[in-house]
């Protein structure tokens, strides 16, 4: 597991990690909710060529992982562009054969739906990448005054999500010891599901039980001093002013295309 | 006599919700400052509760019916818990440690030096403060937990069996922490071992299984008064192995002497079986065998087992004692040679093959206790059937557990048959003292009842080869004594116990061949030559932990 966590260590430090993790989260999410209810592809297009251009060379992590990390971005982009392609409602139809039908419509919202879910993923590396969880929830209890109960209740969570990983593992290895044989079918589904989740949940609750117990015992309080200061810099006026410009770009660059 | 109580109670009754008895009957506990306390007492007897309850964990977070004339409570405490996986809720040391800095307003520029001076003060030196609590031992995190209750200054300090899930260094290290870090501090410890700390304490409370205090005396005095009483009630001292096995014998039973064929096999003889005339060859055989799991690899130039052998893995904590019987049962990719009564073992798990893993919980599969060893005499049938060639039982037994009994066996004799087995495998609990409402969720035993009934389940699938990840592992004493008498009978009906454990007293007491894991490479030894290689251990122990 403390692999997975290295594999998400940048291997430089730069300005936008220095940026106030909160700051980022703001942005990105208003621009994540822009991005949701509005519906102009080539604004869209934009974004993706800034945002991009800013993860790909200010992330400090190398290429091929970030190509790496696109590999779930592009496939959920394309599978939801060409099924709605496919099967998308529409009037003009350009070709047609038993339950597909290709329209001008549904050529139209493919390529929204695909560009809106790649760039809704780029948005998503940006902020994974450069925001260490850690220093987030930091942030968001000091900026944003998160209730400090619900941010340590997150991070223990975090912590649990190996042992989560590793007791899997063990279950599957004890059911197969057990010789236990899977059926096939919906009960089967349904069998094997709750072979796996009684026992871990039972596991996990217990032992968020104790971490909670432990932290009361370590007088746990709302009221509080930070280990890690979180406050705002230079970085953050260059953030916003990045961010502002990638916005006038997509709003003028989109422009210039549709005309 | 008695200066200022630091912290006590008085009439004290509590019961755990939805059961109808007591834990504690007017039960009164005054400690004075300053004061070492060592609670002891049978398994479930109430004592962790009783931590909980004086430092105010119950009723302030946990509820439970209780009510007591007085409770005199400590200004200031800190509490380490037994479980050294489930104290944290950062992943990096000095995160956690500032947690409990944070919580007392402790300006962040003070932070650093006071986490440095914590974590001095219980002998955990680090390369770095920033390391991730998962690249700790075990007794390791013991030691940090120690050190985030002492940075909460606590006049009172309670330990709930800090040392019960640690292999024999973690041990002896954090006790070492305890002695030098809490020499002012009133502290109150339950354990289940007296070994080597008893000197420590100024008074020992023994509680019986119903919560009353039925010794209040000197360390000295409780061990040599109530020796019998340890016993009895599970507790680890250091002379129990004599006390509690001494009219038995362990008997050596072995069908291949393994020092013998591995000096035969260095001079190149043809012959690798010296008694291959008069017995069969060995009922499990290693030859060149590797195995690796991340950064462990284990490698067995040569090792073998007959039928009744006992054998016990032994090494330092990540040594590969664990790979190794995972890749035994073929859980794991392995290379070279593996034999199974002269054939080459199957890639898949094999027949011969149980397993119990070292969390039971994990390893149930049914709703009741009765059903967990139905389902293995099942696969004991299925698998007689198979050998005998007849027709062999329908496929997904286990699936007819989870269906309504009246769909359950369609024809009249499956339905015979199978009230045969529940018949069977009601007596095998009986026989093996599980004593249980049968229709329990394994989940509702004890901890203890659940690694027996794991064991048990094992058992009676009737394999002649029986692996175990450490079964005895954080038991007390009462319990591993069940444990290995029930070993002895099954080794007695000539299976082959392989299992790992750190218990020294087990491996040379119980074994036939001791397979040490060190440095990536497995050695055979006797159990009578077993002295400790203290130096080598010590090595490979520097490697692991940072000091």
């Amino acid at each position: 597991m403390n692999n997975v966590l290295n594999w998400f260590t940048p291997s430089k430090q730069t300005w936008l990690h220095r940026c106030n993790p909160s700051v980022k989260f703001v942005l990105l999410f208003l621009m994540m909710l822009y991005v949701f209810f509005s519906r102009t592809i080539e604004i869209y297009l934009m974004f993706i060529v800034c945002l991009s251009a800013l993860l790909w060379s200010c992330s400090g992590f190398p290429p091929r992982k970030i190509a790496l990390l696109h590999i779930p971005v592009v496939i959920s982009g394309l599978s939801s562009a060409i099924s709605l392609t496919l099967f998308g409602r529409g009037s003009s139809v350009i070709w047609q054969w038993w339950i597909v039908k290709i329209s001008h419509e549904s050529i139209h919202s493919g390529l929204m739906i695909g560009t809106k879910s790649i760039l809704i993923g780029v948005i998503g590396l940006l902020l994974l990448l450069t925001s260490p969880p850690v220093q987030l929830i930091y942030s968001l209890m000091q900026q944003l005054r998160l209730p400090a109960k619900y941010a340590y209740s997150f991070l223990a969570g975090l912590r649990l999500i190996p042992f989560m990983i590793e007791e899997y593992q063990l279950r599957s290895n004890a059911l197969r010891i057990r010789r236990v044989k899977r059926e096939k079918g919906l009960r089967g589904v349904y069998l094997t599901i709750k072979l796996y989740s009684i026992p871990l949940m039972a596991q996990a609750i217990r032992r968020a039980h104790r971490i909670g117990i432990a932290m009361v015992a370590k007088q746990f309080r709302q009221q509080r001093t930070y280990y890690y200061v979180t406050g705002f810099s230079k970085n953050d006026g260059f953030f916003i002013g990045i961010v502002v410009l990638c916005m006038l770009a997509a709003v003028l660059g989109s422009k210039l295309i549709s005309h | 006599m008695m200066t200022t109580a630091a912290i006590g109670v008085t009439g004290l009754r509590a019961k755990y919700s939805g059961e109808e008895q007591l834990i504690f009957k007017d039960l009164s506990l005054q400690i004075p400052q300053g004061q070492k306390l060592l609670l002891l007492g049978p398994s479930g007897c109430g004592k962790s509760t009783l931590l909980h309850i004086m430092s105010g964990i119950i009723p302030g977070t946990i509820r439970m019916p209780m009510v007591a004339e007085h409770i005199e409570k400590p200004a200031s405490w800190g509490f380490v818990f037994q479980d050294p996986d489930t104290q944290f809720c950062m992943s990096y040391v000095d995160e956690e440690l500032a947690f409990v800095l944070e919580n007392q307003r402790l300006p962040q520029a003070q932070m650093e030096q006071r986490i440095v001076e914590a974590l001095a003060t219980v002998q955990l030196r680090l390369p770095r403060l920033h390391t991730p609590i998962a690249e700790l031992s075990q007794g390791m995190k013991q030691r940090l937990a120690l050190a985030a209750a002492l940075l909460l200054q606590p006049e009172v300090v309670f330990l709930d069996e800090p040392s019960a899930l640690l292999d024999p260094e973690g041990k002896q290290m954090i006790w070492q922490s305890i002695r030098a870090a809490l020499q002012q501090q009133t502290v109150i410890v339950v354990e289940h071992h007296i070994d080597g700390i008893l000197d420590w304490f100024d008074r020992v409370v023994v509680l019986d299984d119903a919560g009353s205090i039925i010794a209040d005396e000197k360390p000295q005095t409780m061990f040599e008064q109530h020796k019998a009483l340890l016993l009895q009630y599970g507790i680890w001292h250091p002379h129990i192995w004599e006390q509690a096995w001494q009219a038995k014998p362990v008997r050596r039973f072995r069908s291949v002497d393994p020092l013998k064929i591995k000096q035969n096999d260095h001079k190149g003889s043809t012959a690798k079986y010296p008694m291959q005339s008069q017995a069969a060859p060995p009922l499990l055989e290693l030859e060149g065998f590797s195995v690796t799991r991340g950064a462990c690899t284990v490698e067995v130039p040569y090792a073998a087992a007959g039928q009744g052998e006992w054998i016990a893995i032994t090494g330092v904590n990540g040594a590969g004692k664990s790979t190794l019987l995972l890749a035994l049962a073929r859980l794991l990719p392995s290379s070279g040679s593996y034999h199974l009564s002269g054939k080459p073992a199957p890639a898949e798990i094999p027949e011969q093959i149980s397993y119990v893993f070292q969390n039971p919980e994990l390893q149930f599969i049914t709703d009741t206790i009765i059903d967990e060893v139905l389902h293995s005499l099942l696969l004991r049938n299925e698998q007689a059937d198979a050998n005998e060639n007849e027709q062999p039982l329908k496929r997904g037994s286990l699936l007819k557990l989870f269906t309504p009994r009246s769909k359950r066996g369609k024809s009249a004799k499956a339905k015979q048959r199978r009230q045969a087995l529940t018949e069977q495998a009601m007596a095998a609990l009986d026989q093996l003292k599980l004593h249980v409402p049968y229709e329990r969720h394994p989940y509702e035993l004890s901890i203890g009842q659940k690694r027996r009934l794991s064991v048990l389940t094992a058992l009676v699938e009737g394999r002649s080869v029986l692996l175990l990840d450490e079964p005895t592992f954080g038991q007390d004493a009462r319990s591993t004594f069940v444990m290995l008498e029930w070993l002895l009978q099954l080794q007695a009906a000539g299976n082959t116990i392989v299992m790992v454990t750190h218990d020294e007293q087990i491996a040379t007491r119980f074994a036939t061949q001791i397979w040490q894991v060190q440095a990536s490479q497995l050695n055979v030894k006797l159990p009578q030559d077993a002295a400790p290689d203290k130096e080598a251990d010590d090595e490979q122990r520097a490697e692991l932990v940072y000091t």
